[in-house]
């Protein structure tokens, strides 16, 4: 076990998502856009995907899978990106 | 700087810190040696499926009918060659063979021209190009050699001799409850290194009705059952992850036979020091009995279409031995996760398959069960078709389900699991063959037969010869 496949390194990874979630609220506001329950919805179901993105591309690099690193990346970078740019249009509704 | 701003910028920073240490997460995570299922430790920590909750009552294949038990002899491709290639006189045809012999080739012509192929096309061609390009395996054959050292003598004597306690006037130790027998047996057979247990009645169904030679049994004779196999319990271990992904020729059998053979006569010693008979049935060719459908039985996996059982934590990749036993044990349940459902649609292996021996086809009655076609003739052919190690393996290699056990296929694993539809089957198979292809299957082949000596994925660094050794 090294210290990215630790619990200590998902602690890190809680406290970097609470300052990310702080910070978001932070720069929507001063974008004058009220966050409500279904755009926090959406947000965090687009940061899973990209999580789960960047995390499939690195995790099939290291068990020696090039073919799906490259395959899978370009699929769920796809869908991550398109997803963004919907989502993104959802929540930046200012009414 | 004030407040707002020191915020927004810290949530910047935290997202790209936070995306990096996912990329370093999974790449520890894809070659983290944690997941490499079954060769951590001895303490039993690989059992990770909850198969109580997949326990289901009835085994996962159906019997269609009268049974018929196998004869080794003939219907066992490593008993009858030898017999064959002994025997065998050209002009005599089948007239030169033992009359079990003769009369199953008779009735199998197809078989016998296979089984005689292996003599006199395929060794030829095989020690042409070991010549020329059989270096290239060193390391894996040296490798393959090393791990089957190690042998232990197996009795000579008849079952109503070899499975009893040595020591005479040893008695039966009165154990308390045949539960805590069960979880004591499961104990020690992890802290003897088996990565899987299981435990089940024996359905003698599963018996040689001839057993394979040099086990101390009549050979000539229909075997009869002996009464103290009652129960059968089942160990074994994974392969090498490594090299059992570079198949058919840097991969082998023997790491893992090895072990679950070490592991089956200990604990055959372990049941016989309590006072109790047990028999160790092993790999590779010292068995009286057939082992997957008892590791269904005993809720190890499923069988596959590629006729070896699919596991929940090793996927095919598990090399199992079996012990007879009189013990009183508590049975385990069969479970179903669902392999029979992932199989129909699938078709990985008989699509990577490079003998073309598993069936594309559905499930048919064979010997009063109903399960896939698998011609084990012309799987042996391949055998003396590919350089490097002994064997193939390639089916186990493909199998969606043998996987390292990193958080990318445990979630496959539990997906198909939960799902009743059958979509995420057709989703995961799918993404399996764009994700995961293997070469074209002809390529597994040697070259005087068509082939490039490919295998499924790239050796380990430590058994790539031309990197050690100058030829």
């Amino acid at each position: 076990m090294t210290f990215f496949t630790s619990g200590f390194f998902w602690f890190i990874q809680g406290i970097l998502i609470t300052v990310i979630i702080l910070a978001f609220q932070v720069w929507m506001e001063d974008k004058g856009v009220k966050m409500i329950w279904w755009k926090w919805f959406l947000w965090g179901l687009w940061i899973l995907v990209a999580g789960f993105t960047i995390a499939f591309i690195f995790t099939s690099l290291g068990e020696g899978e090039p073919t799906a690193a490259v395959k899978g990346g370009i699929i769920f970078s796809l869908i991550t990106i398109t997803s963004g740019v919907g989502i993104w249009r959802l929540i930046n509704k200012k009414k | 700087m004030d407040r707002r701003k020191f915020l927004k910028t810290s949530g910047a920073a935290g997202a790209v810190a936070g995306g990096v240490g996912l990329g370093f997460f999974g790449y520890e995570a894809g070659r983290d040696p944690d997941s490499y299922t079954g060769w951590k430790n001895r303490e039993g920590g690989f059992q990770t499926f909850n198969r109580i909750k997949w326990a289901v009552e009835k085994p996962t294949y159906t019997k269609t009918g009268p049974s018929r038990r196998v004869d080794a002899r003939t219907e066992v491709v490593f008993s009858r060659m030898g017999p064959l290639f002994r025997n065998w006189k050209e002009e005599e045809g089948t007239n030169s063979l033992p009359e079990y012999l003769r009369k199953f080739y008779e009735t199998n012509p197809e078989v016998l021209e296979l089984d005689l192929r292996v003599k006199n096309e395929l060794f030829p061609k095989l020690r042409k190009d070991r010549e020329k390009y059989g270096h290239k395996f060193i390391l894996a054959e040296a490798w393959s050699d090393a791990m089957g050292a190690v042998w232990p003598k197996h009795s000579q004597e008849p079952p109503e001799i070899a499975d009893f306690p040595e020591k005479k006037g040893q008695k039966q130790l009165k154990m308390r409850s045949p539960e805590k027998t069960s979880k004591l047996i499961k104990k020690i057979a992890h802290q003897l290194g088996s990565t899987l247990v299981g435990i089940t009645k024996l359905n003698p169904d599963w018996v040689y009705s001839h057993p394979m030679r040099r086990r101390g049994i009549d050979t000539d004779k229909p075997f009869k059952v002996p009464e103290h196999w009652k129960y059968a319990i089942v160990v074994g271990v994974p392969m090498s992850w490594d090299p059992m992904f570079a198949n058919p020729n840097y991969g082998t059998s023997h790491d893992a036979y090895a072990i679950s053979r070490i592991i089956a006569v200990r604990l055959s010693t372990f049941i016989k020091q309590l006072g109790y008979a047990a028999r160790p049935h092993t790999p590779g060719t010292e068995y009286d009995l057939m082992v997957p459908p008892i590791l269904v039985d005993a809720g190890i996996g499923e069988q596959g279409r590629h006729s070896i059982v699919v596991t929940p934590e090793l996927g095919s990749n598990f090399r199992p031995a079996i012990i007879t036993t009189n013990i009183p044990l508590k049975p385990d349940k069969p479970i179903d996760f669902g392999v029979q459902d992932f199989c129909k649609t699938c078709k990985v292996c008989a699509e990577q398959c490079p003998s073309g021996s598993i069936t594309k086809g559905n499930k048919v009655e064979i010997r009063g069960y109903k399960r896939y076609q698998f011609n084990a003739a012309s799987c042996h052919n391949f055998w003396y078709s590919k350089l490097g190690n002994m064997g193939c393996r390639v089916c186990i290699s493909v199998c969606p389900y043998t996987r390292k056990a990193n958080w990318v296929h445990k979630a496959a694993l539990d997906i198909t699991a939960h799902d009743p539809t059958g979509l995420a089957d057709k989703a995961l198979t799918a993404m399996q063959k764009i994700f995961y292809p293997g070469p074209d299957p002809q390529e597994y082949f040697i070259p005087s037969l068509g082939g490039k000596n490919a295998s499924y994925r790239k050796p380990p660094w430590w058994l790539k010869t031309e990197d050690f050794i100058d030829i």
